[in-house]
């Protein structure tokens, strides 16, 4: 229970820090969102309109910033994100999210637990086959991967997948745009179609990372008493290899899941910039670019949140699956 | 044995000093590979006109979409430019993010995570509580927000918008590494000497933490180099400056791969990640080196492994062919069958339920095999109870697995026997032993602590046994499990418990309940009460002694206490540097120990019983065992070493009037009897 208080307070503590941070970043910085609002819209809206639209992203000039910001905060959490000063001057910012979303979850979630259980499962087998040829050539090579640039590897991908094919794979948005949206059989072949280039981005990049950590990880518990007690029963090789061996070396590895969101949630910017994806990260990038306020706070915060919800998921499944950190709380 | 005097040179060991350190390093293949990338882009970046003779590089001087030739090296960008030249005069600025943001981030990290582990208290809460906010807050959403917002162009901003996100994730390991160092001992003696607590932090603890700080420096740059490169990629750098990012911008701005000048784009995506690589690299490397396990098992180590291996499978074979040879009518080649094999040792009641003979274990190491059991005989008879004495690193501990045929790589068995019940371990599969494992022979090891999986309750660990070997149902699993740990007095709602949650001496005991679940013949044991406080470790030796007079199983106990084992054993072996020593009935070699190195251990421990004595212990240390001795391999701390023993090696020689203790001293022969029998008498 005390661990649950715990890390729902951790919680709320660095959304309250992410969204004070979007609150002060544009008041503080050089650059005022105010007059860029109004330059944007001259002859565009009418005064009125305009009004709304700055009071919808917290700028009220009559009230003193303590109230602003709480009014602030107030809308945040309860999901009233305002109108886009941007593209699609005038729109909720909820519908735009909510267009964008399912392709950045369908994407980029996909991939990076793809990634995770994949790189996982090499570096069980890498790390229990310690010294052999595989795991001289492995190591070394995914220290390669794991620092290229995702952006640098879209466009190698887009390259020769794409340039140099004649258009073999599709190197631009997320379906063919002559295709209607539905769950036709043509449709969602064009959406996987699109998916794979940023997708083996996102998995070349990122993989690595997992079967090091996973490989050293096993490498370190293979040494363990337990390990080689395992085999003394009698066990078969792989109730030790999986319940003993990965089952430990796994642990560590969770509560890193979480904490590299952050890094997936970077190439998943790059990587959806160059790939023209539709997704969330795009929708920053042209959110920053046309300097939209409102689209880019709420976009920040829902990042962090998905990063701390991963947190929490994490958190709590290592509590499941470690007793000895249930005891330690 | 000729790989063995390739290794008679010198073997210094390992130093954990800064000189030892650093040439470490050199030797790593990975660091070598990352330093001499960075070395490369720091000479260009220092004297960039040396490598090109187009002076400005952004100015737009030549016919775009050029193809490379051998004026435009890489050919010219869609503006004009020669790309080769760009590249060259980029170098300086990634280089710049890359040290000083990893700098200025690796600074903050050490004095956050520091403080927070010297302050402690509240600070350490605060501090540590910031570290983690700001470790998950999406970085990259923010830089990509604040370079916006901060305006384009600017270096600084740029670099002080990677530190502020950069220095998170260092700071907790600096905390970590502090926090262990804090009571160390050698900050102890400072503080003891009065040192003020800034005196201590800057010349005590960060010079031990220089890996980790270079470590963190390294991880700090290649994120830097990233990020940097990201952000300008994407149009929120100067698009005026010259750097790999800037080049990056323009070129997907101008459609440079689909406008047919791929090189625009890939050719400073390769220098980032080249760049990217060599601080990857050498940031591996570190943590190779701190942890050692981890290093790949270099060509010349594996060579020597596959050689082991090789002795290993022709001795596993010669024992199978001896098998078939021999009258046995178990079957090795067929299913194994453990009735069978009862049925067999029945019949022969006299022969041994355990009988070893030349027992050989090499390690592969770096620097050659390393022989660590040699020639190793031994009998275990049913119900006996055979101690197994040495100091620690005399290879005891690694003959107790190569008979339970537990040893993993690099150490494997490369010669002799291991007969069971009248079959031979070593001619058997992994798969065969399985059958015998836990049922017919069963380990208990060191450390309940380590040994127990510790994400699993007892209960689990026992079902887990039960389940490899017996159809049982879940009831009866239960309630053998019940039965065994009444057996060694613990309470069965232990069952539901995870190890962490039993006291030591408990934990060892469910440990030996664990082995007896299918009461076997011979169980294993690798010095169990040695984590034990004495009190514990004797109440714990009564009751594996009386569940042996119950169950009556065979027992080999592991320890350096000999005067543990002088109350419970029936017979002694003592070790020495892989080789048996002395062996005979507890009792002899207790009043009369034959070799020196016996006598040596009996001095180094006190009698409960007996009167004071002054406890002596043996000078020195046991032999590298990849480079043992000449001659006797005690020969440099006996205390009554003779010429001869220096050069002449000794056997096994059978001594006392019933020949029933062996010991391997050259001052027992029988042409220098007298002269042997009057300098151990000296001793006594």
């Amino acid at each position: 229970m005390k661990h649950v208080l715990r890390r729902g307070g951790f919680f709320l503590l660095t959304l309250w820090a992410a969204l004070t941070l979007n609150f002060f970043i544009p008041r503080f910085m050089p650059g005022d969102p105010v007059n860029a609002l109004r330059d944007r819209t001259r002859g565009k809206v009418s005064e009125a309109t305009l009004q709304q639209m700055l009071s919808s992203f917290g700028f009220k000039p009559n009230q003193n910033l303590g109230t602003q910001y709480l009014d602030y905060l107030g809308n945040m959490l309860t999901g009233h994100w305002g109108l886009s000063i941007g593209q699609a001057l005038g729109e909720p910012v909820t519908t735009i999210i909510g267009q964008a979303l399912p392709w950045t979850l369908g994407l980029v979630g996909i991939t990076t637990v793809l990634a995770f259980a994949l790189g996982t499962l090499i570096g069980i087998v890498a790390g229990w086959r310690r010294g052999g040829r595989l795991d001289a050539i492995l190591p070394p090579l995914f220290v390669v991967t794991s620092a290229l640039p995702y952006f640098w590897v879209a466009l190698l991908l887009i390259l020769m997948f794409s340039v140099w094919t004649n258009g073999l794979l599709p190197s631009d948005f997320n379906y063919d745009t002559s295709l209607v949206p539905g769950f036709s059989p043509g449709f969602i072949g064009s959406v996987l179609q699109h998916a794979v280039l940023p997708a083996a981005t996102l998995l070349i990049t990122s993989i690595g990372g997992w079967i090091l950590t996973m490989r050293n990880n096993m490498i370190t518990t293979l040494a363990e008493d337990y390990v080689r007690m395992g085999r003394a029963k009698g066990l078969p090789t792989r109730k030790v290899m999986y319940g003993y061996a990965a089952r430990n070396a796994f642990l560590p590895n969770l509560s890193g899941f979480a904490m590299s969101l952050g890094f997936v949630i970077s190439g998943a910017i790059l990587i959806e910039y160059v790939f023209n994806y539709p997704g969330l990260g795009y929708l920053l990038y042209s959110a920053v670019q046309n300097v939209d306020y409102p689209l880019m706070q709420t976009l920040f915060m829902l990042f962090t949140v998905a990063v701390l919800v991963a947190v929490l998921i994490c958190d709590l499944a290592t509590a499941w699956l470690d007793p000895r950190v249930r005891a330690k709380e | 044995m000729t790989v063995l005097q390739g290794t008679a040179a010198a073997t210094p060991r390992p130093r954990r000093s800064g000189g030892g350190f650093w040439r470490a390093l050199r030797g790593n293949r990975k660091a070598m590979a990352g330093s001499v990338i960075l070395l490369i882009f720091v000479v260009i970046s220092a004297f960039p006109g040396l490598f090109t003779s187009v002076h400005d590089p952004n100015a737009l001087q030549f016919p775009p979409r050029l193809g490379p030739s051998t004026g435009h090296l890489l050919g010219t960008t869609g503006l004009g430019q020669d790309i080769y030249t760009q590249l060259i005069y980029g170098t300086r600025q990634s280089l710049i993010i890359a040290v000083v943001a990893g700098f200025f981030a690796t600074v903050l990290s050490v004095l956050i995570g520091v403080s927070a582990a010297y302050l402690g208290g509240i600070m350490d809460d605060l501090l540590s509580m910031v570290t983690n906010v700001a470790l998950v807050i999406p970085a990259f959403p923010l830089i990509v927000i604040l370079a916006k917002y901060a305006g384009h162009g600017s270096l600084t901003v740029l670099l002080v918008v990677l530190v502020v996100t950069g220095w998170a994730y260092g700071a907790n390991q600096m905390r970590a590494q502090a926090l262990s160092l804090r009571n160390r001992d050698f900050l102890e003696s400072a503080r003891v000497r009065g040192e003020r607590r800034s005196y201590i932090i800057v010349f005590e603890v960060l010079p031990t933490m220089t890996s980790l700080i270079v470590a963190n420096f390294l991880g700090a740059a290649l994120y830097s180099v990233l990020s940097a490169a990201g952000l300008q990629f994407l149009g929120l750098g100067d698009p005026n400056s010259s750097s790999w990012g800037t080049m990056l911008y323009w070129a997907q701005n101008q459609q440079a791969l689909q406008t047919g000048a791929p090189l625009w784009s890939i050719a400073p995506g390769l220098c980032v990640a080249l760049l990217g690589v060599a601080f990857a690299l050498m940031n591996y490397a570190f943590d190779e080196l701190s942890n050692p396990a981890l290093r790949p098992v270099k060509a010349k180590e594996r060579k020597v492994r596959a050689a082991v291996a090789a002795k290993a499978s022709a001795a596993a074979a010669a024992a199978e062919a001896r098998a078939e040879a021999s009258p046995s009518p178990a079957d090795p080649g067929g299913p194994p069958a453990p009735d069978l094999a009862d049925a067999e040792s029945a019949a022969d009641p006299d022969a041994p339920l355990l009988q070893v003979r030349g027992l050989t274990v090499e390690y592969a190491t770096a620097r050659g095999a390393s022989v660590a059991v040699a020639k190793v005989d031994l009998d275990v008879r049913r119900g006996e109870f055979l101690g197994v004495v040495g100091e620690s690193g005399c290879g005891k501990s690694t003959l107790l697995f190569a008979i339970a045929r537990l040893l993993s790589a690099p150490a494997s068995t490369t010669g002799g026997s291991v007969t069971f019940k009248g079959r031979n371990l070593v001619a058997m599969t992994e798969k065969q032993l399985n059958v015998l494992r836990w049922r017919d022979y069963s380990v208990v090891m060191q450390s309940a602590m380590n040994a127990l999986n510790p994400v699993r309750t007892i209960g689990a660990q026992f079902k887990d046994a039960i389940e490899a070997h017996a159809d049982y149902s879940s009831e009866q699993i239960k309630q053998r499990s019940v039965e065994v740990l009444e057996l060694v007095g613990i309470d069965p709602v232990h069952l539901k418990s995870y190890p962490h949650q039993l006291s030591g001496g408990m934990r060892q005991r469910a440990m030996i309940a664990m082995a007896l679940l299918f009461t076997p013949d011979l169980v294993i044991m690798d010095e169990p009460t040695s984590a034990l406080d004495v009190v514990a470790q004797r109440s714990l030796m009564v009751q594996i002694k009386e569940l042996q007079q119950l169950l009556g199983f065979a027992v080999i106990f592991v320890t350096h206490d000999m005067s543990l084992v002088s109350r419970f054993s029936d017979r002694l072996v003592v070790m020495y540097a892989g080789q048996v020593v002395e062996a005979g009935p507890t009792r002899t070699v207790f009043d009369t120990p034959a070799h020196p190195y016996s006598k040596g251990l009996l001095d180094a421990f006190p009698s409960i019983h007996g009167e004071r004595v002054e406890l002596k212990g043996i000078p020195g240390s046991p032999p590298d065992l990849g480079n043992p001795p000449a001659g006797c391999r005690f020969h440099p701390r006996c205390p009554v070493v003779q010429d001869r023993c220096r050069s002449q090696e000794p056997e096994l020689y059978r001594i006392g009037e019933a020949g029933e203790v062996r010991a391997r001293c050259l001052l027992l022969t029988s042409d220098d009897e007298p002269q042997a029998s009057r300098s151990l008498e000296v001793n006594s």
